[in-house]
């Protein structure tokens, strides 16, 4: 569990956040913005999970070239024709186009990385809790299934491999499909078994008897205000200013950069600047005393 | 007042033949402790139900249910859901939510209690029950003893009257278990709230009870204090007589008169009052016999195991052997590798270093399949692992298409008359059972248990020690792994004891439990200050009897 400055604020602000960065992400096509973009979501990502990050971001940047390498493949148009495939031209702006979609690609999916480390399940149904009470339950009695499924599946494998049941046990397909779908049955014969003991335990203790609450151990801060602020103001400036608009096909152009530039990168940062400087802060305190 | 009057309660399901629960009166009143006990599928069940409206079974209900004077079903729902809290046996599938503080609070939310008292209350349960450090953990990284703790705390958030309590430490290890009935000890003591509980191990709740109800087969058959009680299942021959705390059984079948011991300080007083400052004549039972020499059926040397690379070593240095034809057991505390160690020899974890024989063959030399073919097989802690049918015949034709075959595991694990019934709308017990014959069907030479006499009543405690001893008798080797401390000292041919990785010591349960001074038996605790090596009421009374004659 990550327990980083931002995550520990009130979970509106941390939706409020990914709400901006990713929107903004996904709709400004400005090479500019993306690579600043990819590099601020990379670099929080990396302070939240640490060394075990980096597997995913290089995942993320093969994705990118992937993508850069196969868009000309679909995308015909632009005017410097590098080579023809198949009598199809290969162009520069394509190619180009490839890359910026590739890197908002890869800009996303590491922001929802960090979206599903600071926001976890029980931050969502505080959230939304009071909007949806059956839906946010629903959700909340899922999470806590799937753990439990992958649980029971591994021990029903173990037991029935230690009887002679298990799929490594005989050579024929056939047999391993069967024993496959036994497992499967077991399984849907043991969650409904345990679905029923699960609704009584929720009857018993009054589900369905009074209008819900939705209790949750957040609460809004100063501090939680002051961060909404600075996020609103930050995304008004990067609206205001402008200078985000671009083009690739089927010739590049794009605007000129504005005062709006740096206010994204602030906005980018602010996470991860919340992060550094509570380490620094610790730094300090250890050599203090 | 009475808190909670029965008057005249029958109850059969639809289209049973005979009534569940016949005739049953009793009341409780505010503040006590009362165990319900009687064997598995005596009604006891079904009672508790009835005593909360949302839980209560169909059928064909008579008599009154009275909660502080006015019918049960008159109390509105939220009153009920709040006055009286249920504790069910299943740790896991009670659970709702997926996080600590939020099942702390469901309860709370569902009565639509205000979001400021719903965090007074969660921290005062929290702080009760010792839930702090993990009051923010995931459900799914906690152990089957806090996730019971876990049931309890929520339900004592919405500051529930009675407690109703269905076997909730049937699925616990015994620290675990103990845990929660101090727990439950303690709420009964210093907050007052009224406490029925049923328990298959009712010597821990014995001591602490004061009232016992005994069911047989929906009748109520006895409502007395815990001694009386003690006294009128012996007179009765009663078959519940074993489930007495062992001081007590011994007290009784020793021709005890007057007050009997119930625990192990009173059982040692007794034995002291008896004998006197001098120590008795025959201090020693005589060893028991050797085992015959015979080639060890499972052989493990220096096994090293560890679950990822960077992770403790679970096993460490594992050294055992195992002689054909006996009953190996295996105990130690929770989490020492026991288990491990019975997954590592059927290769569902796989050493890093050390070798395991089976027969005198590595098991990594078995071809495909064969290991488990006539030779090794293991029942898995958890019985429902195993079931993937509809009913227990087609379980049992998966595994042998002979139909003498399974007639024959059938009879010998007493489960003909369950043929026809599904594998989950069976009790513990019998579950139990059903994957008992489904291994012995695949005809082992090597049997693994794992845990296999969680949640038995005691009546079939003892006939699951007769197949054992049967199939032993029949050459089998059976190696099982338990908590059950008693059922190693009165059973098993050799006793093992595992701690930090490896067997530290083992020997005949004699010689090896009278050795212990804690972790043994609770006739041993009693005896140990007067008799050298008793280990169960029967060493007890034999020497009782020995040095005092028959006729005291």
């Amino acid at each position: 569990m990550s327990q980083d400055s931002f995550s520990r604020c009130h979970p509106a602000v941390n939706f409020l956040y990914f709400v901006t960065v990713i929107g903004f992400g996904v709709v400004i096509q400005h090479p500019a913005y993306a690579i600043a973009g990819f590099l601020g979501a990379s670099l929080y990502y990396l302070l939240l999970k640490g060394r075990q990050g980096l597997s995913f971001i290089g995942s993320m940047a093969g994705m990118l070239v992937l993508i850069t390498l196969l868009n000309p493949l679909i995308n015909t148009s632009g005017e410097h024709i590098l080579f023809r495939l198949f009598g199809r031209p290969y162009t520069l702006e394509a190619m180009a186009y490839g890359a910026a979609l590739g890197v908002i690609f890869a800009l996303t999916m590491i922001w929802f990385g960090c979206y599903s480390e600071v926001l976890t399940s029980d931050k969502f149904t505080a959230l939304f809790g009071n909007l949806i009470p059956a839906l946010s339950l629903l959700l909340v009695m899922v999470l806590r299934l799937i753990p439990s499924f992958t649980r029971k599946t591994k021990q029903i494998i173990v037991a029935r491999s230690a009887i002679g049941k298990g799929a490594d046990a005989t050579e024929s397909r056939k047999d391993q499909i069967k024993s496959g779908i036994s497992i499967v049955s077991a399984l849907t014969d043991w969650a409904l078994e345990g679905s029923i003991v699960t609704a009584d335990s929720m009857r018993a203790r009054g589900y369905g008897c009074a209008k819900r609450t939705n209790f949750h151990i957040y609460c809004f801060r100063k501090s939680d205000a002051f961060l909404v602020g600075l996020i609103a103001l930050l995304a008004a400036l990067v609206l205001a200013l402008g200078g985000t608009e671009a083009g690739f096909t089927p010739y590049f152009y794009c605007d000129y950069v504005t005062l709006g530039f740096p206010a994204y990168c602030a906005l980018l940062l602010v996470p991860s600047i919340m992060y550094l400087r509570e380490a620094i802060v610790w730094n300090n305190l250890k050599f203090e005393t | 007042m009475e808190q909670l009057e029965i008057r005249n309660l029958s109850f059969s399901y639809p289209d049973a033949v005979r009534e569940t629960i016949v005739d049953v009166s009793f009341s409780i009143s505010k503040g006590e402790y009362v165990l319900l006990c009687g064997n598995s599928g005596c009604g006891k069940t079904t009672l508790l139900r009835h005593l909360k409206s949302v839980l209560t079974p169909t059928g064909s209900c008579r008599g009154e249910i009275l909660y502080n004077g006015v019918p049960l079903e008159q109390v509105d729902g939220a009153k009920q859901a709040s006055a009286i809290g249920y504790v069910m046996q299943n740790p896991d599938d009670q659970i709702v939510t997926d996080k600590v503080w939020h099942e702390l609070a469901f309860g709370l939310e569902n009565l639509g209690v205000s979001r400021e008292t719903i965090g007074l209350r969660v921290a005062e349960m929290a702080s009760f029950f010792g839930i702090q450090s993990w009051y923010h953990r995931d459900i799914s990284q906690l152990s089957g003893g806090q996730k019971q703790l876990l049931n309890l705390a929520s339900i004592m958030a919405m500051q529930p009257e009675i407690l109703i309590l269905d076997e909730p430490t049937a699925q616990l290890d015994p620290i675990a278990a103990s845990d929660f009935l101090n727990t439950l000890k303690k709420i009964n003591q210093e907050l007052g709230i009224t406490v029925l509980i049923t328990e298959h191990r009712a010597e821990d709740i014995f001591p602490v009870a004061d009232r016992v109800l005994v069911m047989e087969k929906g009748h109520l058959a006895a409502n007395a204090g815990p001694r009386e009680i003690g006294h009128s299942l012996f007179d009765a021959r009663s078959p519940l007589f074993p489930m007495l705390p062992a001081p007590m059984r011994s007290f009784y079948q020793c021709g005890g008169t007057g007050t009997a011991p119930l625990t192990v300080r009173e059982g040692r007083n007794w034995l002291t009052d008896v004998f006197g400052e001098k120590k008795p004549a025959v201090r020693t039972l005589p060893p028991l016999p050797e085992l015959p020499k015979t080639e060890p059926a499972l052989h493990i040397e220096n096994v090293w195991l560890r679950y990822e690379k960077q992770s403790p070593d679970v096993l460490k240095g594992l050294t055992m052997t195992v002689p054909s034809g006996c009953l190996y057991t295996i105990v130690g505390g929770n989490g020492v590798g026991k288990s491990t160690t019975l997954r590592t020899i059927c290769g569902a974890s796989k050493p890093y270093r050390g070798k395991i024989q089976v027969f005198g063959k590595e098991t990594k030399k078995y071809p495909r399949g064969e290991l488990f073919r006539n030779c090794l097989s293991m029942l898995p802690q958890d019985p429902t692992n195993l079931f993937v049918k509809q009913n227990v015949r087609e379980e049992l034709e998966e595994m042998n298409p002979d139909k003498q075959a399974q007639i024959h595991a059938a009879e010998l694990c007493e489960i003909t008359h369950l043929l026809d019934a599904h594998p989950y709308d069976l009790s513990g017990g019998e579950q139990q059972r059903v994957a008992l014959a489904k291994v012995l069907l695949t005809n082992p030479r090597l049997l693994l248990l794992d845990e296999p006499t969680k949640g038995l009543d005691c009546g079939f405690k003892a006939r699951f020690a007769r197949t054992l001893k049967r199939l032993t008798g029949e050459g089998m080797t059976i190696v099982m792994v338990s908590h059950d401390i008693e059922f190693c000292a009165e059973h098993a041919d050799i006793a093992a004891m595992f701690f930090d990785g490896q067997i530290i010591a083992s020997g005949r349960p004699r010689e090896f439990f009278g050795s212990n001074s804690f972790y043994t038996t609770s006739s041993n605790r009693m005896s140990r200050c007067i008799f050298e090596n008793a280990v169960t009421a029967e060493d007890v009374t034999a020497l009782y009897k020995e040095n005092l004659g028959d006729g005291q």
